[in-house]
């Protein structure tokens, strides 16, 4: 059992995979109702299926979770009252102006590594570090090849692959949707393992996601590595490439988010985008009117709450209008 | 002998008010019939019970006069900062500088229950997309929308980081809706490592020495700007003499408490007590005024316990609060239910320990700004707590939720199986929202049920 289970992009699965323990990125599941102090209100469906499934999982040498919402705190604090496996919480800042907060990230691995040390692994060798992260960032730029040629469901699915153990680059997949289909972006939080339902709901419903913005998606990988900096100073390189660089909700100023958006939204020509937002998720759900404002695109607002699967009718309808509304308006 | 003191109707202040100017009452310039303020949109007043003492008719003019004590500050030359979040450690290195005023802008938050939603803030702010799934602080949105209660501040200096999800949603909106703010990072404190270098915070919280090195390193930043802002500098001595004027007020306020919480008949009603301790935050707009309401409260709690007379009788039950409440009368309920509060945890325990005078004065800040409750673990503010009901013999628990708050959904949980294993005392979680009308009736029975469990258990 040497399995390190994470969910945040913000957790580098290079760094786990380095000191010799396996990086598992948690897909979580409607199907973990939240039990005890995950079932109360206000509690996101993620904290909640994450306490749920962490609390019985009986296949983890510990879990990796990061300061990025309260929630998530929360949560570190109710499962380390518990007696399943040693948490480690990841302080990964807001601010991102002063170089302090860079260097506090750095620190904080060093941190992790201690920690992982103590769940099994070992301190590596530079050399081992170097060609782990090496590994990892060869894989991801196969898939950034790959991203526009196949389904948003298959790429999401292959991104999940990258983010566990021995990455490799992935196999040629089939080709994706219809030319034709109206392109879409998603955006906002992380996608559930039932909630890939929607992406297959919007190829059927004669749409195109060729921007997967969500938790978990092409928002969040990590820069490439730069190779000499990769030799001479991993942890930064690390920093640099996560810290400094992912765009996120929850940074403060979040100035990153809209430019990144705005860069990749141009790049692709979506014309609509899907939000992805779960009840009582207050960092995505506080952004819609900006996103709005910033995009001047169409907005389809998508809140989802637990056992709120995404092949429901009520959302499927939604998307449907959606699209209807993007094909009418394009029309002349 | 000193008269059992009363809580009045707004109604019943109104002839106390004329008995006491009729008796020769002097008062400060911001003093005057609690009517008026009434009239000026204050509605909530009318369905709340005050302390019948002139100390509590200061108390209570100083704080609604706040808004027009910062208009009068910002006309005679004085720049003002709007303080967010860290709830009382800014505000100190600010009046360290004669020329600049502190307030926290996320004290509107009680304007949609002052007001009785007279304000309409709630609504400015749904229009802006922050609807009541976030915590009551979106008023703050409204209220910078319409400019009609507290100046708009022309620095906004916010904590973000450990603190939560609500206000740094909304205060981002905030800054996206052309309020730029300055921010700083508050990191998540974390137990220290073994053999780590670490240092005891005030409230007893233990912190990594490189922690509050980061936390000073982010307060440089932040005095700095008040440089910039203030347009001169603020040496270390400056900051050691306003940590010396803070720490009188944080003293002052420990006197008031341990009257208040120990004395056998509470000798100040809950409500006065919460508007006194939130004095700590920023003095509410100003720091030597602050001095002598709290001066004025501690003379009559110390008469009334000398005297040994109250605003409860010797059974109330003595309850310890966590988390303060969207509204008032909540307080006036629980007096109501047979109980009286003997120790708080309002989110600011932080702006009532003293801050350290042994160490440079911008590290005692970032001491006192990692012992936030808040930005620990919950189960580190559930062991403050204890101690804190140890200490005042509180002998049961109300964990009061804010509604929308993202911490509240798991912290009373948390907080509760702490209690309750180290203490073994009920607890009672309970959700108040803006206004209580029409969950007085619930409310009641809940607080009266938990004042009932207690007493059964003294039998």
């Amino acid at each position: 059992m040497n399995d390190v289970a994470y969910l945040s992009p913000f957790v580098p699965p290079e760094w786990i995979a380095a000191h010799g323990l396996r990086p598992r990125w948690l897909r979580l599941s409607r199907a973990e109702q939240a039990t005890d102090a995950g079932a109360h209100r206000g509690v996101c469906p993620c904290a909640g299926a994450l306490m749920e499934r962490v609390h019985r999982a009986g296949d983890l040498a510990g879990v990796v979770l990061t300061t990025v919402c309260d929630q998530m705190r929360y949560a570190a604090a109710w499962l380390d009252a518990q007696s399943g496996p040693p948490v480690f919480l990841l302080n990964v800042p807001s601010t991102w102006e002063s170089p302090e907060t860079a260097r506090l990230y750095a620190d904080e691995l060093r941190r992790l590594g201690r920690f992982l040390v103590k769940l099994g692994g070992h301190a590596p060798t530079e050399k081992e570090v170097v060609a782990t992260l090496r590994r990892y960032d060869q894989a991801r730029a196969a898939l950034r090849a790959e991203c526009l040629s196949v389904s948003a469901r298959d790429y999401a699915l292959v991104l999940d692959r990258l983010a566990g153990h021995a990455p490799s680059p992935p196999a040629p997949l089939p080709k994706g949707e219809g030319r034709n289909a109206i392109p879409l972006a998603l955006l906002g939080g992380p996608l559930l393992e039932e909630d890939f339902e929607l992406l297959d709901m919007v190829v059927e419903a004669g749409g195109r996601i060729v921007l997967d913005a969500s938790q978990g998606g092409e928002r969040t990988l990590p820069a490439v590595f730069d190779e000499m900096r990769v030799s001479s100073d991993p942890v930064g390189e690390l920093t640099r490439a996560y810290f400094g660089t992912i765009p996120d909700v929850f940074r403060r100023p979040n100035t990153g988010l809209y430019d990144w958006l705005g860069r990749r939204l141009r790049a692709t020509g979506v014309r609509g985008i899907l939000f992805w937002r779960h009840v009582f998720c207050d960092l995505w759900h506080a952004e819609l009117p900006r996103i709005r404002e910033a995009t001047g695109l169409p907005v389809l607002d998508l809140d989802t709450t637990e056992g709120d699967a995404g092949s429901t009718p009520r959302m499927f309808s939604r998307v449907e209008s959606f699209l209807e509304m993007l094909r009418e308006s394009a029309i002349p | 002998m000193t008269q059992p003191p009363r809580c009045l109707s707004l109604d019943q202040w109104d002839r106390r008010y004329a008995e006491l100017c009729a008796a020769g009452m002097r008062e400060p310039s911001y003093g005057g019939c609690l009517r008026r303020h009434v009239e000026d949109g204050d509605d909530r007043l009318l369905h709340l019970k005050m302390d019948d003492s002139p100390a509590a008719l200061r108390l209570w003019n100083f704080l609604l006069s706040e808004e027009d004590r910062l208009r009068e500050a910002q006309a005679s030359g004085k720049r003002l900062v709007g303080a967010m979040k860290d709830l009382g450690t800014v505000p100190v290195m600010v009046y360290a500088l004669d020329n600049l005023i502190a307030f926290y802008p996320d004290g509107a938050w009680w304007l949609p229950c002052i007001m009785e939603h007279g304000d309409g803030l709630l609504r400015i702010a749904d229009s802006l997309g922050v609807d009541d799934s976030f915590c009551p602080v979106r008023a703050m949105l409204g209220a910078f929308e319409n400019e009609a209660h507290f100046p708009i501040p022309e620095l906004l200096v916010s904590s973000v980081g450990a603190t939560c999800d609500d206000f740094s949603a909304i205060a981002q909106r905030l800054e996206a809706m052309g309020h730029p703010i300055f921010w700083w990072e508050i990191p998540h404190r974390r137990p220290p490592e073994p053999d780590e270098p670490s240092v005891l915070l005030p409230g007893m919280f233990r912190a990594a020495q490189s922690q509050v090195a980061f936390v000073q390193s982010e307060l440089e930043r932040v005095r700095r700007r008040l440089e910039e802002y203030a347009g001169k500098s603020l040496s270390d001595d400056d900051l050691s003499a306003g940590i010396h004027r803070a720490n009188l007020v944080r003293r002052k306020l420990a006197t008031l408490r341990e009257i208040v919480f120990k004395a056998a008949r509470a000798p100040l009603p809950s409500l006065e007590m919460l508007v006194a301790e939130m004095l700590a935050i920023h003095f509410c707009s100003d720091q030597y005024e602050c001095l002598v309401v709290l001066d004025e409260l501690i003379a009559e709690a110390g008469r009334r316990a000398v005297d040994d007379v109250g605003v409860t009788d010797e059974e109330a039950v003595r309850v310890f609060w966590v988390n303060p409440v969207a509204d008032l009368r909540v307080m006036n309920l629980l007096e109501d239910a047979g109980g009286r509060i003997c120790g708080t945890e309002y989110l600011f325990s932080h702006a009532l320990d003293l801050l350290p005078q042994h160490v440079p004065p911008m590290e005692a800040l970032a001491r006192a700004a990692l012992a936030d409750p808040m930005v620990g673990s919950a189960r580190d503010r559930a062991a403050r707590v204890c101690r804190d009901m140890r200490a005042f013999g509180a002998e049961a628990l109300v964990v009061s939720r804010i509604p929308g708050a993202s911490h509240c959904a798991m912290e009373g949980p948390l907080i509760r199986d702490v209690v309750r294993r180290e203490l073994g005392v009920p607890v009672l979680e309970i959700e108040v929202p803006t206004l209580i009308d029409t969950m007085t009736p619930t409310l009641q029975t809940r607080l009266e049920a938990l004042v009932e469990t207690v007493k059964r258990g003294r039998v």
